[in-house]
């Protein structure tokens, strides 16, 4: 049942605010619109009450008046109202067993005047009954020679027998509907704008702020909103400077140090120390390629991203000359231009290859070309042979400075910032990149990229 | 015997200056050192110097501006000591006539060979040295040596490796001349940190792939029987 309703609602809010008046506009007007209806019956019924007791008066005094042997003459020549038939008989037509008439339908006819009047015009006996919806009334003349019967066929009432009703009925609901949805757009058009700005914020922290104007609630909620977004934005530069204070700060002692080296007498000792420093300096560089927004610095230019894919891979490779040399292997066109930022994108791919050569000893990448008939997006898969990521760490390693402690360990090294950086980039792009495990084994990085 | 190179080392870390004069002393340079820009440009006509080993980032005076009064003066050869991702600084620095630029933080011997390269280029390839031209055209492809980047006939950009980038400029250098591998090899060595052990073929092969170069039948880089490459084609140098 519920699940019914989710599916027939429509999905909007102004939609289902607007469906909601809409239908109680509707009821409301349907009420209303049925009490004038009854109104009229009500006038409708006195009207044919009047006419036809007078008719029936005209008839009975007709006949009373006329010469015995001229009355059904006299009778044939009167002009009846519809539904009402006369005529006369020895015997009353009201049958025993009939229902008794109620009153309301006993009113049309009024019995009561044939009964009344002077003497000579007064009727000896009158009889009444219901029978299949109509009904049946005999009087006996005052001379008592006939029975003056009377048999009315009651038209239906129609309440809702009017063009106008319709008519009206829909012009109403009509304009209404408009002036609904005009309303409930205009009201909600608020929550969109904020979801907008919402997702403007979650995008790029620097986005302009929402303009606070517009009813006191509206406004409130875009001043609360805006402060929302510079206490982030406080945070998060905070942060970033922090970061980068570190980081630059930690790299005239690296300097140095790597002089000193220089001058150690221990060979092996020198050349440990060089290597732990480099590592320091990745850590530093890394740290510092990330909190400091260097994508959003760099132009976006045209690039060849099969050419970068390449060089990506050569480096990996020679940077690990004892992996066999098919580790390293590039699947796709052989050139494909995108606009695109082209130091950050290739710290992005390197920083997904050397991923996956890192853990999982192999770094393919199968470049992928937008589809025909599907949405604009270029893909970028880097598949590796390692043990894969637990389903439910994969969105957590996109997390800064978070390793996984199974997997990796001091010997593979890193800070834990190569796939915060890969994706802050390739999200500055309007991409984004995911893992999820082969079920060949191994893990895949998918990014993708706007054509 | 020729008297020992003369380098001016300027940076502002006290430490960083001594150790890297020691370090440079040891390898065979005469050595002398400034604080800031203030105290270089009183040192400058002092000696005659070979090369300026330049910090970028200083108090006072930036090194990119204490660069450009030095090229008013002499073209002596310029390494700048940047920071890393400090990319327009980089591409100012090269513009402004610096020869070469090292990151911070460097790798002595890495330093020492660009040292090395940049003196064999400025004064091996005649007194007067051009500055890094701003592109070089080749086969409708360009060449920008100022921000190290190769832009396709669409003009897209093509990244390169290291190895490649170094090749790549060593035959737009010498068009239409054969090089050998053993030339190759005393080329690119000189600019390369590190081994370039790599064979010529291996990084060759790669360049031609992202040039388009028909591996089996090249247009660009041509095999030469007997070992060796030339660059096949006409090279346009805009400064």
């Amino acid at each position: 049942m519920k699940g019914l309703i989710r599916r027939i609602l429509p999905r909007t809010l102004a939609a289902r605010t607007a469906l909601f008046l809409l239908l109680a506009l509707m009821a409301v007007q349907a009420a209303g619109l049925t009490i004038h209806a009854l109104d009229r019956v009500d006038l409708q019924r006195a009207a044919m009450e009047r006419e036809m007791s007078a008719r029936v008066f005209g008839l009975w005094r007709s006949m009373v008046v006329a010469l015995p042997d001229r009355r059904p003459s006299v009778l044939a020549e009167l002009e009846l109202p519809t539904g009402l038939e006369a005529g006369l008989d020895d015997q009353p037509w009201v049958r025993s067993g009939m229902l008794p008439a109620p009153p309301e339908v006993l009113r049309m006819v009024r019995p009561e005047i044939l009964l009344g009047g002077p003497p000579r015009w007064r009727a000896r006996e009158v009889q009444a009954g219901m029978g299949f919806g109509t009904l049946y009334v005999a009087a006996l003349l005052p001379d008592g020679s006939q029975w003056v019967n009377l048999k009315l066929h009651m038209p239906p009432l129609r309440p809702w027998h009017s063009e106008t009703f319709l008519i009206a009925f829909l012009l109403m609901t009509a304009a209404a509907a408009l002036l609904i949805v005009w309303a409930t757009r205009r009201l909600t058009r608020p929550v969109r704008d904020l979801a907008r700005a919402a997702n403007a914020l979650g995008r790029d922290v620097n986005a302009p702020p929402m303009p606070e104007d517009g009813p006191l609630e509206v406004s409130t909620a875009a001043h609360a909103f805006n402060t929302m977004a510079e206490r982030i934005r406080r945070f998060v530069g905070d942060r970033t400077q922090m970061l980068a204070a570190i980081g630059h700060d930690l790299r005239t002692p690296i300097t140095r140090l790597k002089l000193r080296a220089e001058f150690m007498e221990d060979e092996e000792q020198r050349a440990k120390m060089l290597s732990d420093l480099e590592e320091m300096e990745a850590m530093v560089n890394a740290t510092l390629a990330f909190a400091r927004d260097d994508a959003a610095a760099e132009p976006s230019v045209p690039l060849d991203l099969a050419a970068l894919c390449r060089t990506v891979l050569d480096e990996a490779a020679d940077a690990r000359p004892y992996a066999p040399p098919e580790a390293f292997a590039y699947e796709g066109p052989e050139r494909l231009t995108v606009r695109g930022r082209p130091i950050a994108l290739k710290r992005a791919l390197a920083n997904l290859v050397a991923n996956a050569a890192n853990y999982g000893n192999a770094a393919r990448v199968q470049l992928v070309p937008p589809q025909v008939g599907q949405a604009a997006q270029i893909q970028l898969r880097v598949e590796d042979e390692g043990p894969g990521i637990p389903e439910e760490s994969q969105e957590a390693v996109f997390q800064p400075f978070r390793r996984l402690e199974a997997s990796r360990n001091r010997e593979t090294g890193g800070v834990g910032l190569g796939l915060p950086i890969a994706r802050n980039i390739l999200r500055a792009h309007g991409g984004d990149v995911v893992l999820r495990n082969r079920p060949e084994g191994g893990l895949l990085a998918v990014a993708t990229l706007p054509a | 015997m020729e008297p020992a190179p003369h380098i001016l080392v300027v940076d502002d870390d006290r430490e960083i200056r001594d150790l890297l004069a020691r370090f440079l002393e040891k390898q065979g340079f005469r050595v002398t050192t400034a604080r800031e820009a203030r105290e270089a440009r009183r040192a400058w006509p002092l000696g005659r110097y070979h090369i300026v080993v330049l910090d970028l980032m200083m108090p006072g005076e930036s090194g990119l501006d204490f660069a450009r009064w030095l090229r008013s003066q002499s073209d002596v050869p310029i390494v700048m000591l940047t920071a890393m991702g400090e990319e327009t600084d980089r591409i100012v620095g090269l513009e402004l006539g610096a020869d070469d630029y090292v990151a911070k933080p460097f790798n002595p011997r890495e330093l020492l060979a660009r040292i090395r390269a940049v003196m064999r280029r400025a004064h091996g390839e005649g007194p007067r040295r051009d500055p890094l031209p701003s592109a070089i055209r080749f086969g409708g492809w360009v060449l920008e040596p100022q921000r190290r980047r190769l832009l396709n006939p669409d003009g897209a950009e093509v990244s390169l490796t290291g190895g490649e980038y170094e090749l790549l400029t060593v035959l737009v250098e010498r068009p239409n001349r054969v090089l050998t591998r053993d030339m190759l090899m005393d080329l690119l060595r000189g600019r390369q940190a590190g081994p370039f052990d790599r064979a010529i073929d291996v990084a060759v092969s790669r360049l031609r792939r992202k040039l388009e170069d028909d591996g089996r039948n090249p247009s660009l880089i041509k095999t030469v029987r007997g070992g060796g490459y030339v660059l096949a084609a006409d090279v346009e140098r805009a400064a």
